[in-house]
């Protein structure tokens, strides 16, 4: 039963520095995320607001008449409203929406598409940019069992790990995830990334940690009795460090 | 017109087929599992209130949050809005009852035993634990190797056929007994989304039952379509949403329907734009069968795809948005009358807003990255499931309650009520927007998350909203007996319910109103019929009409409920054998003979009943006129198979392509044998329809031959495929090693050969009745709605032939 | 036409057709190749015989409904439960082959 370690509780800003955030992930979520907010405060506030007005403005008092289309039991109502208001507002909330979720189709993009090369260390990439870096890197494999996660690390010091997951800082990190028995799901909350852990399937996720420190793993899909201890340790550390150790295994 | 006194025996409620009598027992029962189903949720919150608690064990724990998203989606959500719409919708369109109300008490009972059988499912080595998703593989038999799972299978198939049972009849009911003048565009937005409901019900839920058939099969008789990669965690995941998507909106929109009038009533204005509201419904019902890969865009299903159901979630969300505004709307130049229905049905739309801004989020794939799977999730569906649909319904029953019962609810405890279960649902659920770190479904949490504060927040809220449903037992209970009379019309409302007595008369109404051109109601009455009731035409068919609740009983539909209920646990209940033998559970065999055999004894029974059903002469029945209900509801029920077979051929059609190798054609079944089923099947057409031939012309000789050839055709169908079962599983086709052909062909033909089997039943039952002379003068429509059902069998094999035996 | 010779017409139809369906899978290309020759002249690959073995199904299956089952004579409103069945079972279909094999 691995319990998780401490994770910082800061979060990143826009990536003026991208040292402040924790992963370029961190930053893409934090970016949209904090546009959806200010939209959806935006919207919620306003039909709130002219809710609360209409319910006020037009509520029932004492010398109060009935409106002149007042429903009346003995014949169906008279058709009431414009299409064309409905329209409007149609078309308005159509635009944001639209707007909202093909403006993340870059996002997406960049979540989804792994640049070529791991931990191979040198360019720091920028938001969205890929990695211009060795493409003959190897990818870490990580798989899901119940109830702990594998950390298979290739190269000429191959090894699987186990509760702790060692990388070097502001490298590019591409991850393989599979399962080796049931659907689980790999995620590492700090950098705001996961991804479905399913036999027989193999997806790829892939990030550069920002800062070092220890960020909490977890899975995220319910597999078992067990499913709350698969928790695990990502270990962010210096490079030369990170070399030292993977050489040392 | 007198009042009847009704006794107060249970078998009048055992034996009813009255629509308002079943709507109430609907009603009290969905309450009672909506207690059972939030005594779980707050013991899984007081679990959660504080981190490394133990007050629940891992695996209780994961059989708590399963059985209440189980028993909430299932048992409440729609059964409560049904019990609403068996009561309120024959009286809104002006019919009498449902098209079968015999069916209608036989969907209740099924309901009912279906609960148990889940309930049940804790006693059987623990209840399902794996999530109301269920997915696969951890739900196979190697992973879950306990039968608690099994037990809570067969409730949900018992209850996925009560509901099939009751769109069938409510569709048949609204398109074809709809009161002369009544046009679908005159009925008010509840029945409208009733409409809707029934029809996303009727497509979608045959697709749960083939999954869930599926899953049993594999669990009991090692077959591996849940159990492979090829087919596995993403077949489940595709079968399940198809039909889980919009299963969320049918239990969604009954409520939505429910507070669009409920606003019109207390805004004493007509709704604005009620066309586009109902409009937008469709158009949402439509859209929401083509989104469920937004629950699988971390799966790995591709860029392309993740894109194609972005834009259809997004699509989705647009009609909501005109619903919302035009409720809003609705409130301009009111004279708004702030009622408990009110406060629920404006309380829920705002809660609705939250719920439907926070689906946007996770329509982005970028953010769903991050979210998917976290409590962020959990908050923006429990808005929509509990804040619009829970509220939208309990202001349903502050509305309904004087009509149902006569009497009015105290407004001031039911204005506290709405306040406390306000108040306590936001300080409940918003939190969870904030914890959108923490994974789903975890027991518990480490003290250096810092997600403590937000749990027990929201545990605080939890115990507020729970404990203010106290409120609302109390004031409906007890004004059950002190409540002033509420007369007929309590909130001046225009709907025809409200034309009606508080509680309305067995038969509902005296005589059934006619809407003009104009849009009023005419409520004539006939001359020379007993308690001033008249039929328009004057014209009387059969004993139909209850004058009192204790005429139309039947005891049939509860037996054959019960029946069905001991089959399905017989089938689910057996102990494991061996687990390396293929036949992982043998069922047992005591309760499924006994099952059968009352089954096939209360099917008799209630085909023998004469129990008939008075049908108006002048209804509304666009677009079916001319077509007879019973023939109506066959062809409903035949658009549902449709479904069915059609996710069983979509499962072997994924697996298929998703298998780098197949067998060749020939090397495991003979073409030879599925030649001949074929042939003999195609007769068997031929001879079925001439057997309605025959009947039609009257020749009695004619009909018993043709029925005895379609008889003897069908028996040699299933001789053919049981001496080609008995020679594959000798030539060990049925085996580990053909893993998924073998597993695709045998479980599909093997269904289709269960509806060979039914269909063999029945055509002794028409040779039985056509010994006795019956079909030969003008009665021949049972040997056509058989012929129905016949050839869509023969269809079916038509397209199994080709894709099992030839490709 | 006197409808039990339509009858006896459409089932004349419906075996013949499965006829050609049996025979037509001694056409399949063997393992080594995929395409193969019919009378030496025309070549059916195993993409073309799944489609005409599916188009000589639906062909059937259109043939019984409309006839045996009487839709041609029935409202048009009849064959919409079914139609709308299609679509959706089709639609699924079609969603899952792009998840699974469109990147």
């Amino acid at each position: 039963m691995h319990n998780a370690l401490k994770t910082d509780s800061r979060h990143g800003k826009k990536p003026e520095t991208q040292k402040l955030a924790f992963s370029n992930t961190e930053v893409i979520f934090n970016n949209l995320f904090g546009l959806f907010t200010y939209l959806a405060v935006l919207v919620g506030v306003v039909v709130f607001a002219v809710m609360a007005f209409l319910i006020i403005k037009y509520r029932e008092r004492k010398n109060s008449q009935d409106p002149a289309d007042t429903p009346r039991l003995g014949r169906i109502p008279i058709v009431r409203g414009h299409g064309r208001n409905l329209m409007i507002t149609l078309s308005l909330s159509t635009i944001i929406v639209v707007a909202l979720i093909f403006g993340s189709f870059a996002a997406v993009d960049t979540l989804l598409t792994p640049p070529n090369g791991t931990w191979c260390y040198g360019l720091v990439p920028g938001y969205g940019a890929l990695s211009t870096l060795n493409p003959d890197c190897p990818r870490i494999d990580i798989i899901g069992h119940q109830f702990y996660w594998d950390f298979r690390y290739p190269g000429p010091h191959a090894h699987t790990d186990k509760y702790v997951f060692r990388l070097p800082v502001n490298g590019t990190v591409v991850l393989d995830v599979t399962s080796a028995d049931v659907f689980h799901d790999f995620g590492i909350i700090p950098f705001k990334i996961k991804t479905d852990a399913v036999p027989g399937r193999t997806n790829t996720i892939w990030f550069v940690p920002y800062q070092t420190g220890n960020y909490l793993i977890q899975c995220f899909e319910l597999c078992g009795a067990g499913h709350y201890y698969m928790n695990a340790t990502l270990t962010v550390m210096p490079a030369p460090t990170f070399q030292q150790w993977y050489n040392s295994t | 017109m007198s009042q009847e006194i009704l006794p107060a025996r249970l078998s009048r409620w055992l034996f009813t087929t009255n629509h308002k009598e079943i709507g109430i027992l609907y009603i009290i029962t969905s309450l009672f599992f909506f207690v059972a189903a939030g005594l779980l949720a707050l013991t899984m919150r007081s679990q959660l209130s504080v981190p490394d608690n133990n007050l629940l064990s891992p695996e209780l724990y994961n059989q708590f949050v399963t059985v209440h998203g189980l028993l909430m989606i299932f048992w409440v959500l729609s059964p409560f809005a049904f019990g609403f719409a068996n009561y309120i919708i024959p009286l809104q369109i002006g019919a009498r009852d449902l098209a079968f109300p015999r069916l209608n008490a036989m969907s209740y009972w099924f309901y009912l035993v279906s609960g148990a059988a889940m309930i049940m499912s804790f006693a059987f080595g623990g209840a399902p634990d794996l999530g109301w998703t269920l997915y696969s593989p951890q739900t196979s038999f190697q992973f879950t190797p306990t039968i608690g799972l099994n037990v809570g299978a067969a409730g949900l198939i018992l209850i996925v056929v009560s509901i099939t049972m009751s769109s069938v009849n409510f569709l048949v009911t609204m398109f074809k007994m709809r009161a002369p003048g009544m046009k679908l565009k005159h009925m008010p937005v509840f029945p409208w989304a009733i409409l809707v409901t029934i029809f996303m019900m009727l497509y979608a839920f045959p697709s749960f039952l083939a999954a869930l058939l599926l899953l049993y099969v594999d669990r009991a008789f090692g077959t591996f379509y849940f159990s492979s990669i090829q087919g596995g965690a993403l077949l489940w995941d595709n079968v399940f949403w198809f039909f889980g998507h919009p299963e969320v909106y049918i239990v969604l929109f009954p409520a939505v329907g429910l507070i669009a009038d409920a606003i019109a009533t207390y805004t004493r204005r007509p709704l604005y734009g009620s066309k586009y509201i109902i409009g937008s419904m469709v158009v949402a019902a439509i859209i929401s069968f083509i989104v469920w890969g937004h629950h699988m865009f971390v799966t790995g299903i591709g860029l392309t795809s993740t894109k194609l159901y972005t834009v259809t979630t997004i699509a989705v969300s647009l009609p909501f948005d005109v619903m919302v505004i035009a409720m809003v709307e609705s409130l301009v130049k009111a004279r708004v009358r702030l009622k408990a229905a009110a406060l629920f049905s404006l309380g829920a739309v705002a809660l609705f807003v939250i719920g439907g801004i926070t689906g946007v989020y996770l329509a982005s794939v970028a953010l769903d990255h991050a979210l998917r799977g976290t409590y962020f999730v959990v908050a923006h569906f429990h808005y929509i499931m509990v804040g619009a649909s829970i509220m939208g319904l309990i202001g349903g029953l502050y509305y309904w309650f004087p009509k149902m019962t006569g009497r009015m609810y105290n407004e001031g405890l039911a204005k506290i009520h709405f306040v406390a279960s306000f108040v306590g649902f936001n300080i409940l659920y918003f939190p969870m927007f904030l914890l959108l770190d923490m994974p789903r479904r975890i027991d518990t949490y480490a003290p250096n998350t810092g997600w403590a504060t937000l749990n027990l927040m929201s545990t605080v809220g939890g115990f507020i909203f729970g404990l203010a449903q106290i409120l609302l037992f109390v004031n409906l209970f007890a004004s059950l007996r002190r409540g002033s009379h509420s007369g007929p019309n309590p909130w001046e409302a225009w709907t025809l319910e409200w034309s009606l007595p508080s509680p309305p008369p067995a038969h509902d109404f005296d005589t059934i109103p006619t809407i003009a051109e104009d849009g009023t109601y005419h409520f004539g009455s006939s001359p020379g019929y007993p308690n001033g009731s008249g039929y328009p035409n004057g014209s009387k068919i059969g004993n139909g009409i209850a004058y009192s609740h204790l005429e139309g009983q039947s005891p049939w539909p509860i037996v054959v409920a019960f029946a069905a209920f001991i089959f399905f646990l017989g089938i689910t209940i057996g102990q494991p054998s061996n687990p390396n033998v293929p036949v992982t559970f043998q069922p047992f065999w005591p309760l499924v003979l006994d099952g059968a055999i009352l089954g096939v004894i209360a099917l008799y029974g209630y085909s023998k009943e004469r129990f008939s059903v008075h049908e108006e002469i002048n209804v509304e029945s666009w677009p079916f006129r001319e077509v007879p209900n019973v023939k109506l509801g066959i062809w409903t029920f035949l658009g549902a198979e449709v479904i069915f077979f059609g996710v069983l051929i979509g499962a072997y059609f994924f697996v298929r392509t998703n298998s780098p190798t197949w067998p060749a054609v020939g090397t495991l079944f003979e073409v030879r044998s599925g030649f001949a089923m074929t042939l003999v099947l195609l007769t068997s057409s031929l001879t079925a329809i001439m057997a309605l031939v025959s009947a039609k012309i009257g020749s009695r000789n004619g009909l018993m031959a043709s029925l005895l050839a379609t008889f003897g055709l069908g028996v040699s169908f299933l001789y053919i495929k049981a001496t080609e079962w008995i020679s594959l599983g000798a030539n060990g086709v049925f085996s580990v090693a053909n893993g998924l052909p073998a597993t695709s062909y045998f479980i599909t033909t093997g269904v289709h050969g269960v509806h060979v089997f039914a269909g063999m039943l029945m055509t002794f039952y028409l040779l039985v009745n056509t010994l006795k002379g019956r079909y030969l003068k003008g009665d021949y429509h049972a040997i056509e709605h058989f012929g129905l059902y016949w050839h869509f069998v023969d269809i079916v094999w038509v397209f199994l032939f080709p894709l099992f035996y030839l490709i | 036409m006197n409808t039990t010779y339509l009858y006896l017409l459409v089932f004349a139809i419906l075996v013949g057709s499965t006829d050609i369906e049996v025979n037509i899978v001694a056409l399949y290309p063997p393992a080594s190749s995929s395409v193969t020759m019919l009378f030496g002249i025309i070549a059916l690959s195993y993409g073309l015989i799944v489609s005409i073995l599916l188009g000589l199904a639906g062909m059937k299956a259109l043939l019984i409904a409309l006839f045996y089952q009487h839709l041609k004579y029935e409202p048009r409103s009849l064959s919409s439960w079914v139609l709308i069945g299609l679509v959706m079972a089709s639609l699924l279909m079609s969603l899952v082959f792009i998840q699974l094999h469109v990147h």
